[in-house]
């Protein structure tokens, strides 16, 4: 990661903190920019979660809606405006997801192909194809330092609303493998992106 | 387990908060989780970096655009331009344009018993514009009279309407462009006279308009907040 990247992030964590915090007064004006700045990646993220596209629409409605009613709610000082707003969206998309009636197709295949593979080339072309944060690249470095299966648990488990023993269902392990998997994963998450061990 | 082991537990309180915003922890664990997470603010900042650190897989998606109906179904689920369409809708309101030559004839008519019944004299107010503002059934309810002189709006209540002790009637000039303007509170009953701004005269604001509004008139200056009653073209004579 550049300085020049740290800058970037660090000058949009600001705006989008100037925004939301715009919102919370209530200006309409400023709430349309947050929706510009940030609507793309969110309705990614609902996509990637219900697969079909007025579902993920549906779920950006309605976390919007959210975003406006809750912004004042928000607290700068805990987690970044990003990680709020697209907390709120998981929320209301794994609401949908449940009200559905028919699964949705579980894709642990697609996080590993289109993604993994982004992270363990050394290019950083496929990085600015996802437009993805300072924040997420590291992410992802460190996920591809994880054991193939173990990052696969925890994908399933983040995408897909899975608990362990679903989990474990999906992967045809047995759960306390599953569980044991997912806990030292998130152990080793933590201490690659604290810089201890960046792959 | 209760809040005071898990306080002094650090690796516990990193894997219970870890797998909280992974999702992976359920039930009563949860439902505990969470009660510890109202009384522990240490808690809640681990629950923070854990979300920090987690949810930037939400990007690991190539980006994709909604549709523009998804902002348009925001904007109108939160109500969030209603001067705007107060004031645009009056602008593109297709029929009232076009009544508005009967209006004009039938401001002009009452202009003429206004000035017939008062002869000028060089103290009385000149009549230099006028509107006529009717209902949605098209029922003229007030007259009001510019006169550029001396900066004065007349209003004069020709049928006085119904309003709750609550609520004040406001009259608005709607320009071409730009934001309503709001010209005071007008009595239900009886006439009033308001200061005619620069900024009001036929020229520039071609239509005059009434809203309800909250005792005291609209909190925002330059826009309505209630349902808008009377409408008129605003004619210079």
């Amino acid at each position: 990661m550049t300085e020049c990247a740290l800058a970037t992030d660090e000058q949009q964590n600001m705006r989008l903190k100037t925004l939301l915090a715009a919102t919370a007064r209530k200006d309409a004006a400023a709430f349309r920019s947050l929706y510009d700045a940030t609507s793309a990646k969110l309705f990614a993220f609902a996509l990637r979660i219900l697969i079909k596209r007025e579902l993920a629409e549906e779920a950006l409605q309605e976390s919007f809606v959210n975003i406006w009613i809750h912004a004042s709610g928000y607290q700068s000082g805990l987690a970044a405006p990003m990680t709020w707003m697209t907390t709120i969206v998981r929320n209301k998309a794994f609401d949908l997801l449940r009200r559905q009636d028919d699964n949705v197709e579980i894709d642990a295949d697609i996080f590993d192909k289109e993604v993994m593979e982004a992270l363990e080339s050394a290019s950083p072309t496929p990085f600015e194809a996802l437009q993805m944060s300072g924040d997420a690249k590291a992410l992802a470095r460190c996920l591809s330092a994880l054991e193939g299966l173990h990052r696969q648990a925890i994908a399933l488990a983040f995408y897909h609303d899975l608990s362990h023993s679903e989990v474990a269902g999906q992967m045809k392990l047995p759960m306390g493998t599953v569980k044991t998997w997912i806990r030292r994963g998130l152990e080793k998450l933590r201490k690659c992106l604290s810089g201890g061990e960046r792959a | 387990m209760n809040l005071q082991q898990i306080r002094n537990n650090a690796a516990l309180r990193e894997k219970l908060a870890s797998e909280y915003v992974l999702g992976t922890l359920r039930g009563g664990a949860r439902r505990r989780f969470e009660g510890w997470l109202e009384e522990d603010a240490a808690l809640r900042r681990t629950v923070a970096e854990w979300q920090d650190r987690l949810t930037p897989m939400a990007e690991f998606a190539p980006v994709a655009r909604p549709s523009p109906q998804v902002w348009q179904a925001i904007e109108s689920e939160l109500k969030l331009k209603p001067r705007r369409s107060f004031w645009m809708g009056l602008r593109e309101d297709l029929a009232f344009w076009r009544g508005l030559g009967m209006a004009s004839t039938a401001a002009a008519a009452v202009l003429a018993t206004v000035l017939l019944t008062r002869l000028p004299t060089p103290e009385a107010p000149i009549a230099d514009y006028v509107a006529m503002l009717a209902d949605d059934k098209a029922q003229p309810v007030m007259l009001i009279t510019g006169d550029a002189r001396r900066r004065e709006l007349t209003v004069r209540v020709l049928a006085p309407p119904p309003v709750a002790p609550d609520k004040s009637l406001e009259l608005w000039a709607v320009p071409k462009e730009g934001a309503p303007r709001s010209l005071g509170l007008v009595a239900a009953d009886g006439t009033v006279t308001l200061p005619l701004a620069e900024n009001a005269t036929p020229e520039s604001a071609p239509v005059l308009a009434i809203s309800l509004e909250p005792k005291g008139g609209s909190p925002n200056r330059n826009a309505p907040t209630g349902p808008i009653l009377y409408k008129g073209a605003w004619l210079k004579t």
